[in-house]
């Protein structure tokens, strides 16, 4: 298993680099006006683009780690027990499966690969 | 001699809970100063940011059910209250992005001093003028954040 160091070392990576993604993607709904942007035609050329594809994904799986690690932080501040700490992290680890799983099929189905 | 001196032996397994605040005391800021406003509000917005984080996951798969789904989301999140939403959203991203990178300083020591012995009135010796220029730094950019995005958001840019 990691040591904690180790897991708020990758907390502080994933956190600085989500800062870099998602200023771009903020970017992107600002290069056209922002209520053109919102177009569904507009929004699914940009996933038809491999490259914001991959950006996208790299958003979703960064900040899941960095937010779900947070919550895992917050909660074990709260209560230090050994049956809470398990259940805490086995919580954590599982949400942040799920909502990688989750928004990797809308980018899989935007994409156009039609899996899903 | 010393032992008959003592009245009460040390229990290791008593467990006095009577300072125990749980989550009231978690949300009490107060009492310890700037840095403990910072840290709560680094914990309330990565909170908030994590919602929102779900709730967009969740409002951006409706791109799957096409064009008209799409369009039934956006008549739910682009009214007044969705934008007002969105302009907290921008705001409490930028405090917590910007006290973050002050967070990750701290803790390689960067901007904390020299350690010293506590004297009255106790302030804390890490609470610099660097520190607090950092957490003021990060909640007046919120601030402007907040002003452009308002900007973008309600004057149609």
């Amino acid at each position: 298993m990691l040591q904690e160091r180790q897991i708020m070392r990758i907390h502080y990576i994933t956190g600085l680099a989500a800062l870099f993604v998602v200023a771009v993607h903020i970017l992107m709904r600002l290069i056209v006006p922002y209520h053109t942007s919102l177009q569904f035609s507009n929004v699914i050329a940009n996933y038809h683009n491999f490259s914001y594809a991959v950006l996208l994904e790299s958003i979703l799986v960064l900040l899941a780690i960095h937010g779900f690690n947070g919550l895992r932080v917050i909660l074990l501040e709260l209560r230090q027990k050994s049956s809470w700490e398990n259940g805490v992290t086995i919580f954590t680890i599982v949400a942040m499966i799920a909502i990688i799983a989750f928004g990797t099929r809308t980018i899989i189905v935007a994409n156009g690969l039609g899996v899903g | 001699m010393w032992a008959s001196g003592r009245k009460k032996s040390f229990n290791a397994t008593a467990t006095d809970r009577s300072n125990h605040e749980g989550l009231k005391g978690w949300l009490n800021p107060a009492r310890y100063g700037w840095e403990r406003v910072a840290y709560w509000l680094q914990r309330l917005t990565g909170l908030f940011l994590l919602i929102y984080f779900i709730g967009h996951i969740y409002e951006t798969s409706s791109l799957t059910g096409g064009e008209s789904a799409w369009n039934a989301m956006l008549q739910f999140t682009e009214t007044l209250w969705g934008h007002l939403f969105l302009v907290l959203v921008i705001g409490t991203s930028t405090y917590h992005s910007i006290n973050g990178i002050r967070l990750i300083f701290a803790e390689t020591g960067t901007g904390l001093g020299r350690p010293g012995r506590p004297d009255y009135p106790y302030d804390a010796l890490s609470l610099n003028y660097k520190q607090k220029s950092g957490i003021w730094v990060a909640l007046i950019l919120a601030a402007v954040a907040m002003v452009y995005g308002g900007n973008v958001l309600f004057g149609g840019g």
